[in-house]
């Protein structure tokens, strides 16, 4: 039984405040044979360098770094071991100190949270961390089973070599307990299809209806093609760096107030009831009369653990009030749901309450995946992380449009802007949250950033 | 001499960008290691998970799949029969798996609920309809063995 203890919960600290100073990122498609993986990453790279409005030069800004974090989810799919080496070479960082990091689907986060942590401990000033994932090698099915390389290989993989069929489990089970109509769970798909419509970046952007959702092909029943996110190529970036650095090369910092992370056994089968871990702003009794097994097959632990540590460590005292911006880790539309509940937007079993209320659309009090998020605008695992981070970023600073309605910024990518674009900048956002997730919830971060 | 190629090389799939084809046929060597008395036992009609050898440990519940450690206090776990009659937990019908899949589709996949144990293992359902709370049993496929985890299966109860 899980019992978590004292020091289990010591709520984590930075010795030094973390900024983040620049954000780039390729456009995201199913299928990218003009460019190598390299190719994309120094186009992340010079993208955060170059387009962030910094106050250095790209050579000024490579100069002041002095330790790099690489993203990328699975060698099988890149085909390609050491694939940091080269994208460390083709950036020109060499002989500068690296790691790669590598938690499943919370790799980008994770990421994020090594690079914190150099820049936090004063280990370094400045860190670059640089996301990708090559999926476009392989067809569709093969990329499945890869990815199911990422469930148990001796009790699970062979049941399905899909995702979406462990997830389609853990949706079944929670529409049993807690009743949320299949309805629900679509409009989820159709926002973040919707969302992605207006970004240049996404791989997936669709106008449709609820009922394009339910009458859809079923993956793996209950959940549809179009409520599974996408599988892409493409690069992220974003830099990090401490108070004085952060400075330096901008004059919009903003602050990663907290960067948390969780786990939870890779097996779902494996997960024995226990305890509900509270938030700050869940009374005490609110789960006295929860009838129903915790975690269990309907509730992530790891996002439950990530989001304590995260709220405590920002001083986050209720979530949909606090903060102004999410990007979820929305890889299936019940996970997203799941997760309402996990990072205490709703009390478990009323995740659906989130998204009928609207309160997280645009114009609600705490809009969700305005990126398009995976199920719209890309899921190239490594990358995935730092592009939710950078878009929380960009909307913090006000620059949403800048990377999102020009036009140039579509021609960029062969693209027109859309006669039903729409300008999702969130006007004041001051606060904003990022989740990152692996597995069945074998990983979690949240990342919270702050405008100065 | 020269040097002669052995291969046939890759096919060529695009000019420009270049763009090929490059075909892998290998094979993994895997062990079940200390896991390997779950297996054999499915090759003799044994379903057999594990519980935590040190008595004193709060955790005296069945685990399955089976843990050659207990994840709490770390002892070495000790062999058991599990039983073989339990409920569905959850269940879905897969209808587009990845590739390597080796059943027939739809196929459904259940989540099994077994009285004394700890944990839900995840197989399938090889005969019938699934619905949560549905009585099953066992069954293993003992004449064509497959040597993974897709010899053990349920059947209504």
């Amino acid at each position: 039984m899980i019992k978590l203890g004292h020091g289990n919960l010591r709520i984590p600290k930075f010795e030094k405040p973390v900024y983040m100073v620049a954000a780039g990122q390729t456009d995201f498609r199913k299928k990218y044979p003009e460019k190598t993986t390299e190719e994309l990453c120094v186009e992340a790279f010079s993208m955060a360098a170059l387009e962030n409005d910094l106050k250095v030069s790209l050579s000024e800004l490579k100069r002041m770094i002095n330790f790099c974090v690489y993203s990328q989810f699975a060698d099988h799919f890149g085909d390609q071991l050491l694939g940091a080496s080269k994208i460390h070479d083709a950036l020109g960082f060499d002989p500068l100190g690296n790691i790669e990091v590598k938690t499943g689907g919370a790799t980008g986060g994770h990421s994020v949270l090594a690079g914190a942590l150099a820049v936090a401990s004063g280990y370094a000033n400045c860190v670059p961390v640089v996301g990708w994932e090559r999926m476009d090698e392989v067809p569709t099915r093969q990329g499945n089973a890869y990815i199911a390389s990422a469930a148990c290989k001796n009790f699970e993989s062979e049941l399905g070599w899909m995702y979406t069929a462990y997830y389609a489990l853990m949706a079944q089970r929670y529409q049993y307990e807690h009743k949320v109509p299949r309805e629900t769970l679509a409009k989820i798909a159709v926002k973040n299809h919707g969302y992605a419509v207006s970004s240049p970046f996404s791989q997936n952007p669709m106008r449709i209806t609820v009922e394009d959702v339910l009458e859809n092909n079923l993956v793996s029943d209950p959940l549809s093609f179009l409520e599974c996110c996408v599988m892409s190529t493409g690069a992220a970036v974003l830099i990090l760096a401490d108070e004085e650095t952060a400075y330096t090369i901008t004059d919009q910092p903003i602050r990663l107030t907290a960067i948390c992370s969780g786990t939870h056994t890779l097996r779902t089968a494996d997960r024995r009831p226990m305890e509900v871990l509270r938030l700050p702003h869940e009374p005490e009794d609110l789960y006295k009369n929860y009838q129903h097994d915790w975690p269990g097959f309907s509730s992530f632990l790891a996002a439950r653990m990530a989001a304590y540590l995260a709220y405590h460590m920002a001083g986050i005292k209720n979530p949909v009030e606090d903060l102004d911006i999410l990007e979820t880790h929305d890889a299936f539309t019940i996970s997203d749901i799941q997760t309402y509940e996990d990072i205490g937007l709703r009390p478990y079993g009323r995740g659906r309450e989130f998204i009928d209320s609207g309160e997280g659309y645009y114009g609600g009090k705490l809009p969700a995946n305005l990126s398009g998020g995976l199920i719209g605008s890309m899921h190239a695992v490594g990358a995935t992380g730092i592009f939710q981070i950078n878009e929380i970023f960009w909307q913090l600073q006000q620059k949403w449009a800048k990377f999102h309605a020009d036009p140039k910024m579509w021609e960029r990518y062969g693209k027109t802007k859309p006669a039903d674009f729409e300008n999702l900048q969130v006007k004041n956002a001051r606060r904003g949250a990022a989740i990152s997730h692996a597995g069945t919830g074998s990983h979690v971060t949240m990342a919270i950033l702050e405008k100065v | 001499m020269s040097i002669e190629l052995t291969h046939p090389g890759c096919e060529l799939l695009s000019g420009q960008p270049m763009v090929i084809k490059n075909v892998k046929n290998y094979f993994h060597i895997h062990t079940y290691g200390g896991l390997s008395p779950f297996f054999v036992g499915l090759r003799e009609g044994r379903l057999l998970g594990t519980r935590c050898g040190n008595a004193s440990c709060e955790e005296q519940r069945i685990f399955l799949p089976p843990r050659t450690h207990c994840p709490d206090c770390l002892s070495p776990s000790v062999w058991v029969e599990a039983p073989t009659v339990g409920e569905i937990y959850t269940h879905t019908e897969i209808l587009y798996p990845g590739a390597g899949f080796k059943l027939t589709t739809p196929c459904p996949l259940i989540s099994v609920s077994l009285e004394g144990v700890c944990t839900k293992m995840m197989s399938y359902l090889k005969e019938g309809q699934p619905r949560i709370g549905m009585k099953i049993k066992a069954v293993f496929n003992t004449e064509h063995p497959t040597h993974t985890i897709l010899d053990l299966a349920w059947v209504p109860a």
